[in-house]
């Protein structure tokens, strides 16, 4: 073999060895057209080069993206039925009432004066007036007791003017609750709060619940990102030292790494809203037919277009972090000493 | 082109690479760089392609300070030059024009002009009707003729080769010569580094013999 003699290329065609300045020094600052340019070819070569690699191996690809999804859909699945729950625990919270006993002396006029006084006050949205006659009436239905109710030699009920506070502010409804104890004929004014109080407290550890669950799964996807991109560094190693001895900038090869770990993350995104979309559908019929039983038209939210597309960008961000991190770690191997 | 003023290197391990290196070299010259194994050579391309920092003396290359380059330069000072190695390097699962364009592609050369540029490096190593095919098609002669034209295509003002006859027999080995004489005719740096002796007297160019990291020789191979 001899090589093949061509002529020289024009000046201007050369890209190295005549791209120097006049004092012999290499000019290696590229103008800005040529850096742009070099940027964008990078970026659609980088996307179009993680596309392939990742079709390239469907089966290993869709796992991958599974397994995050698994991850991203616990927390996001628990957080949406957590907000489920707080919205319906809101709904009885709003319908919370104060209960004013009567004394047992106290007619069915002054109830009704009554009822009308409470009914004019500031802090209140309703009442509604209960006589002795109605609250035993409805208590022998509720009961089941009422063959042993109609024995007793006297209604033993007071009658209740049942109030509807404006708001539910618990200091507020406090002092509604002692303003009305004081009215005369007023036996007692009750205001159970407890069981809002015991829920808003197990909506509150679920939410610490669901944040700590996130940050470890978090942490868990950064970690199979990391190491599905590893895998992918130690596969083109050779490549990424070439690329690098050719003058390849840490942000060239880092760039279809992080391509990579961004597809990974819009894949393993759409599956867990999917997966959460489709898990929320099949638990509502439950949870419809479970709530009709108490009377109630409660259903699940499903995944909202907002949360979804939040969580599709989250695990965009988490894919391209969790690359990022991989690659840094052998860039910083590959770095001069 | 490259000044070596005392330039040593000396690893974390008290392992001394290089000893108080001094020697120049020209723009367009031709030269060798021989020894024995652990000589020096491939320490001394390791500290031209900024792959190791000298830690002692001082190293320019075209006037840039090769020991205190920032590490965000170096793959502009890289674009610069060409390197061939002895084991090729190649990209396997890429066609041979892949592999020759990888640095036009670094450089962001539009696809018309990588075409244009990657057929006429192929075309001076002889392997223009050798472009679709993979590395693993190919002998090992041509295999390094492909990593020779995937240093020159860029035109680099340097170009490094650390053994680049290593596996190859006499016969191979003279043309791959004669392809960086060429190289070098069109006005680029080569700086070559072989133990293959008989083969540098055979080229009469200046060498420069390393033994034990220490330059005990400067001239005209014989």
């Amino acid at each position: 073999m001899s090589a093949t003699r061509v002529p020289p290329p024009k000046p201007s065609e050369r890209v190295g060895a005549t791209r120097k300045a006049e004092n012999g020094r290499i000019n290696d600052e590229p103008d800005f057209q040529t850096l742009l340019r070099a940027w964008l070819e990078s970026h659609r070569a980088s996307l179009i080069d993680s596309l392939r690699r990742l079709a390239r191996q469907p089966i290993g690809s869709f796992f991958t993206c599974l397994v995050m999804a698994i991850a991203l859909s616990l927390p996001m699945g628990l957080a949406l039925l957590l907000d489920s729950v707080e919205r319906l625990g809101g709904s009885w919270q709003r319908a919370a009432q104060v209960s004013v006993y009567l004394d047992l002396k106290a007619s069915e006029q002054r109830g009704e004066a009554l009822r009308d006084e409470i009914a004019a006050m500031e802090d209140v949205a309703e009442a509604q007036w209960i006589s002795r006659e109605q609250a035993l009436e409805e208590f022998q239905q509720l009961s089941g007791l009422g063959d042993a109710l109609r024995e007793l030699p006297e209604n033993p009920l007071p009658g209740v003017v049942l109030v509807t506070p404006r708001e539910i502010d618990k200091a507020r409804l406090e002092a509604l609750r002692l303003r009305l104890a004081e009215l005369p004929d007023v036996n007692q004014a009750q205001l159970d709060l407890l069981w809002v109080e015991r829920l808003s407290a197990i909506l509150k550890l679920g939410e610490r619940f669901v944040f700590g669950l996130t940050l470890l799964l978090v942490l868990a996807l950064l970690l199979v990102i990391g190491n599905t991109i590893r895998l992918h560094i130690e596969n083109r190693r050779t490549e990424i030292e070439v690329i690098k001895l050719v003058g390849g900038t840490d942000g060239y090869v880092r760039r279809p790494f992080l391509y990579m770990g961004a597809l990974y993350g819009l894949g393993a995104g759409l599956l867990a809203w999917a997966v959460l979309a489709y898990g929320l559908n099949w638990l509502d019929q439950a949870v419809v037919r479970l709530a009709g039983l108490y009377g109630s038209d409660f259903a699940l939210l499903g995944v909202p277009l907002g949360d979804g597309f939040s969580l599709v960008l989250g695990a965009v961000l988490l894919g391209y972090i969790g690359a990022w991190l991989a690659v840094a770690r052998h860039l910083r191997e590959l770095a001069p000493r | 082109m490259i000044r070596f003023d005392q330039v040593g290197k000396r690893y974390a391990n008290g392992h001394v690479g290089l000893h108080e290196l001094t020697f120049r070299v020209r723009q367009g010259e031709f030269l060798f760089v021989t020894g024995h194994s652990g000589a020096g050579k491939s320490t001394l391309l390791r500290l031209l392609l900024a792959m190791e920092r000298p830690t002692s003396g001082k190293l320019l290359l075209a006037g840039q300070d090769l020991s205190t380059i920032s590490t965000a330069q170096i793959p502009f000072l890289r674009r610069q030059i060409g390197v061939v190695f002895q084991n090729h390097q190649l990209l396997f699962d890429r066609s041979v024009f892949d592999n020759v364009a990888l640095p036009l592609q670094i450089l962001g050369l539009g696809r018309e002009e990588i075409a244009r540029r990657v057929g006429t490096a192929l075309e001076r190593v002889s392997l223009h009707d050798k472009a679709e095919l993979f590395p693993a098609d190919l002998s090992t002669g041509q295999q390094q003729r492909v990593g020779i034209a995937r240093a020159v295509v860029h035109q680099p003002a340097l170009l490094l080769a650390d053994e680049p006859t290593g596996n190859l027999d006499p016969r191979l080995a003279a043309e791959i010569m004669g392809v960086f004489e060429d190289i070098n005719r069109l006005g680029t740096t080569v700086l070559i580094a072989s133990h293959d002796l008989a083969l540098i007297a055979r080229m009469r160019h200046r060498m420069l013999t390393l033994q034990r990291g220490r330059l005990i020789g400067d001239g005209e191979a014989a």
